[in-house]
């Protein structure tokens, strides 16, 4: 049985306008959106700004309102999480994209790092901070660092004082909304390497949500790709990087820069190979009105987003 | 493409790359302060004219200096009283002591009270946004409309038990708009930022979020407005007296001293009755805000001299 | 724009009936109603409650108030206890006045702020600048009734350059240009001492916008593109400082409705404020109670102009 399991997801955002500001229609941020993850693994969820990936993730922990469709999470139904019981919101928590606003500027680290633990457990003073120190310690940051204040360390840092948050629940599942995105690369590395680290340490389920398919490779056993709100191919990571079938992940594929200088004239033809592809077969890929169509299976667990045979 | 695990100990080598310094804090006040001369000169005038006007007052007797003396209408100031005698033989200077203490009380309670339902207000309204932003902007609306000065008045006038309490709840009631209006669209923006959706994700409570959470953000935002609405709820004070619809004339106060100047034998001869009263008015009000300015720039990130 | 106008007008409505029903319900809170300037103490206390009764004074309050909203729909409003004339008359003896005065001091005002505004921001940092800065300054902290009383006392006492009260010199023939001179002359001094505060908030948002604008990048390709200081002022940035003031246009009668009260007072200008005064003190609470929905429905006027006019002066703001 699936750890997560969502069903035909989707989030519709109204858009208020006319005269007595009715509705006048809606933004369809996330319009049926299903996958699921195992327990243990790390799921990818891949696609451009404004494909619906971000409200995805937040969908599911709650932060934004379900229009439809259904998350079960190690078989309990949970579509608003605000609602849901407090044992099941403990379980799930979330890294966040910018390192900057997602900690408060006038609190300490130690309060930053021990409110979910005020929030659902009741520990002494001394408990408190042995166990927020315990956290720094894990998160690889110097012991001092709990009585200092957000904009006293970078970048990478701040990332990991979010992860020291998110993880001191010890939370099953976690969705990690574009981490390491606002970082430098050098950083990059550190910070993924780090969280598949205390992923086998905690027995961590991962949503790692990302545009960068280069660190998607690195981190994810399974991978859904989405555009506009849709699915448009999902699969092993070896179904997608070997064996792309939608021109839409072709292209993004191909994009991924190549360290290597002796290939740059294959890559680059190979580039301007899609590209035509792309432009060519685009109404074979996409509907009259530029959205994906239905997943079809391909393989056992490959899908694409094609047209159904008929 | 392949990474490499990079030992985590390097880590703290990027340490100072990307820090950043928090733009306001205690240090930083005090030095735009210090570098404003300005400022610095209306602070420590501010705080001997408190200090001055608090202790004397202590040794002056309200009773004695509001008692009508007919015998000494209108004298010139003499030794007896430093600032001569007003239009009931009442000692000018004790009123005038004592009327400066009781213009600075009212005005910081004034200030106080509209901060904190200006506050409330203005987070509960940004914070949640919708629905209810909608209904409690429209209120605010409403109390934006009444002309301020006309409704003060008239509710002076009309209230049976009139005493100071009822004077600073009425100034109160229809005062607090500015400063909500402030909260609440800084609560907008705030409410946006990553750290109030994790702290909902968190399990934190939608009230501890608004008061613990987001409300630190807003103190520079606070502390600033609530200085600079001290000023001008002085001033509201005194032009309330000066009309006649603020303090009882019983209680003493620098806008009912400044209004003897209605007469114009005293605007014109007595100048001793009014012109101290308008001057400390005036030095109050500028002093206030020119400590205000200095806060409001040390809270800017365009700072002028810091 | 039509459409945003409307939409401005209907929010417009429930906030004008609520103002007119705050100040009905303050009406009836203040001790004394219509009869009681007008009867006779001394006649038998069941005569009055009879005439009461007759006039429908003792009706339930919605009665009462549409009674009173049909009357202000007519320009019926009431009857003045003190001066015993309807209080549409009063007014609009007054109304005259206090129109004159503010717009005297509104063109006082402008001429004043805009050429202080555009040297400060033009000019910034020169000697000029600082002088106008310290004056936006302690104007902004200046009391008004401080101020006037003393341009009352300098200038109208001291120097005995000024009248110092009432809007005209009694004797003079109406129509004559000797009256309008009079009427300048008794005006020009509250008028003054009003428009020199209202100028401050002004002077200082043109030097904010033009120091903005300057610094513009379409301001340096204008130089570049060899075009004359003098040029670059009026065709570039004064377009873009000076038509929001127009939007505030609005929101200065609110400072003016407060101001003339204070100046009214102190320069015994007989216009609304004075009457809004005068008749508090007097418990005459039929014109008091017209006078606040009067100035309740100028503030929200007001507003509603300030925001057309922005809307069609800022083309980012014109809304769908």
């Amino acid at each position: 049985m699936s750890f997560l399991e969502v069903n035909d997801l989707k989030v519709h955002f109204p858009i208020r306008g006319g005269f007595f500001g009715g509705t006048q229609g809606y933004v369809k941020a996330v319009d049926g959106v299903s996958f699921s993850i195992e327990k243990g693994k790390t799921y990818g969820l891949v696609g451009e700004s404004g494909s619906g990936k971000t409200t995805t993730g937040r969908a599911i922990i709650g932060l934004n309102k379900i229009t439809s469709g259904k998350v079960l999470f190690d078989g309990q139904e949970i579509n608003d999480l605000h609602r849901a019981s407090k044992d099941i919101r403990r379980d799930i928590q979330m890294i966040f994209q910018d390192p900057y606003s997602s900690l408060n500027p006038k609190k300490r680290v130690s309060d930053i790092i021990a409110e979910p633990l005020r929030n659902y457990e009741k520990l002494t003073k001394g408990e408190e901070q042995k166990r927020v120190q315990e956290l720094i310690e894990l998160v690889g940051l110097s012991p001092e660092s709990s009585v200092k204040y957000p904009h006293e360390f970078s970048g990478g840092q701040r990332q990991r004082i979010g992860i020291a948050r998110a993880i001191a629940l010890k939370p099953k599942l976690i969705i990690a909304d574009e981490p390491v995105s606002a970082l430098d690369v050098s950083v990059q590395a550190q910070v993924l390497n780090f969280m598949q680290d205390i992923q086998k340490e905690l027995g961590l389920t991962y949503l790692f949500i990302s545009h960068d398919l280069g660190v998607i490779k690195h981190m994810c056993d399974e991978i859904g790709i989405m555009y506009k709100g849709r699915y448009v191919e999902s699969g092993t990571k070896e179904d997608i990087f070997n064996n792309p079938q939608h021109i839409y992940t072709k292209r993004l594929v191909a994009a991924i820069p190549d360290i290597n200088p002796r290939n740059r004239s294959q890559h680059l033809q190979f580039r301007q190979e899609v590209k035509k592809e792309y432009e060519q077969s685009f109404n074979k890929y996409f509907d009259s009105e530029g959205l994906a169509y239905q997943l079809q299976p391909v393989s056992n667990t490959h899908l694409v987003a094609l047209p159904e045979k008929g | 493409m392949e990474t490499s695990k990079i030992e985590l100990s390097n880590v703290e080598g990027d340490k100072n790359l990307n820090a950043t310094k928090s733009p306001s804090g205690w240090k930083i006040i005090g030095r735009e302060i210090v570098r404003d001369k300005l400022a610095l000169f209306s602070l420590i005038l501010l705080t001997v004219i408190i200090i001055l006007v608090y202790g004397v007052s202590l040794f002056l007797n309200q009773e004695e200096i509001v008692t009508v003396d007919l015998f000494s209408i209108h004298e010139k100031p003499s030794e007896t009283h430093i600032l001569g005698t007003d239009y009931g033989g009442r000692d000018v200077f004790g009123q005038l002591i004592i009327g400066t203490r009781n213009s600075l009380s009212i005005g910081i309670l004034v200030t106080v009270m509209t901060g904190v339902i200006g506050i409330i207000f203005g987070l509960v309204a940004g914070y949640f946004g919708g629905t209810i932003d909608n209904i409690l902007m429209r209120i605010l609306d409403f109390f934006m409309v009444l002309p301020f000065l006309m409704i003060v008045i008239v509710f002076v006038a009309i209230v049976p038990k009139y005493s100071i309490l009822s004077f600073s709840l009425i100034m109160t009631a229809f005062l607090w708009m500015g400063i909500a209006r402030l909260i609440r669209s800084k609560a907008l923006q705030e409410k946006e930022l990553d750290y109030v959706q994790a702290s909902k994700t968190l399990g934190t409570s939608n009230l501890k979020i608004m008061f613990t959470q987001v409300l630190p953000n807003l103190s520079s935002l606070i502390i600033v407005t609530m200085t600079l609405n001290l000023a001008a709820n002085i001033g509201l004070e005194s032009g309330l007296s000066f009309l006649g619809f603020g303090f009882p004339e019983s209680t003493p106060s620098l806008g009912t001293l400044v209004s003897y100047a209605r007469n114009p034998q005293t605007l014109e001869f007595r100048w001793w009755v009014w012109v101290p009263a308008s001057v400390l008015i005036l030095v109050l009000m500028l002093s206030i805000n020119n400590v205000g300015q200095a806060l409001k720039r040390a809270t800017d990130a365009r700072q002028r001299r810091g | 724009m039509w459409k945003f106008t409307l939409r401005r007008i209907v929010t417009m409505i429930p906030q004008v009936l609520l103002l007119s029903i705050i100040v009905f319900v303050l009406a009836k809170m203040m001790p004394g109603d219509a009869l009681t300037g007008m009867v006779d103490p001394n006649v038998d206390p069941n005569t009055i409650a009879e005439k009461r009764e007759a006039l429908g004074l003792n009706d339930p309050w919605y009665e009462q108030y549409t009674r009173w909203l049909g009357g202000v729909f007519q320009g019926d409003l009431g009857q003045s206890i003190h001066f015993k004339m309807p209080v549409s008359e009063l007014v609009w003896q007054r109304i005259v006045n206090s129109f004159w005065l503010s717009a005297f001091t509104l063109v006082l005002t402008y001429l004043i702020a805009i050429p202080l505004g555009i040297t400060s921001g033009r000019y910034n940092d020169s000697w000029a600048d600082r002088l106008i800065t310290g004056y936006t300054y302690v104007g902004f902290a200046m009391p008004i009734f401080i101020f006037a009383l003393v341009m009352l006392w300098v200038f109208g006492f001291y120097l005995d350059l000024f009248p110092t009260g009432g809007s005209i010199q009694p004797g003079i023939e109406p129509g004559t240009f000797e009256y309008i001179m009079s009427k300048i002359y008794h005006m020009l001094l509250p008028a003054l001492s009003m428009a020199l505060i209202t100028t401050v908030s002004t002077v200082q948002y043109l030097r904010s916008e033009i120091v903005d604008t300057k610094q513009k990048d379409f301001i340096l390709t204008a130089r570049a593109k060899g075009a004359s200081e003098t040029r670059v002022y009026n065709r570039h940035i004064l377009r873009n400082s000076l038509l929001p003031i127009a939007a505030f246009l609005g929101y200065e009668i609110t400072g003016l409705i407060g101001g003339s009260i204070f100046i009214e007072n102190i320069f015994s200008y007989p216009g609304m404020g004075q009457l809004f005064l005068s008749s508090i003190s007097l418990r005459d609470y039929s014109v008091v109670t017209s006078l606040v929905l009067l100035f309740g429905m100028l503030t929200i006027i007001g507003g509603l102009l300030s925001d057309i006019i922005l809307s069609l002066v800022d083309p980012r703001i014109r809304i769908k």
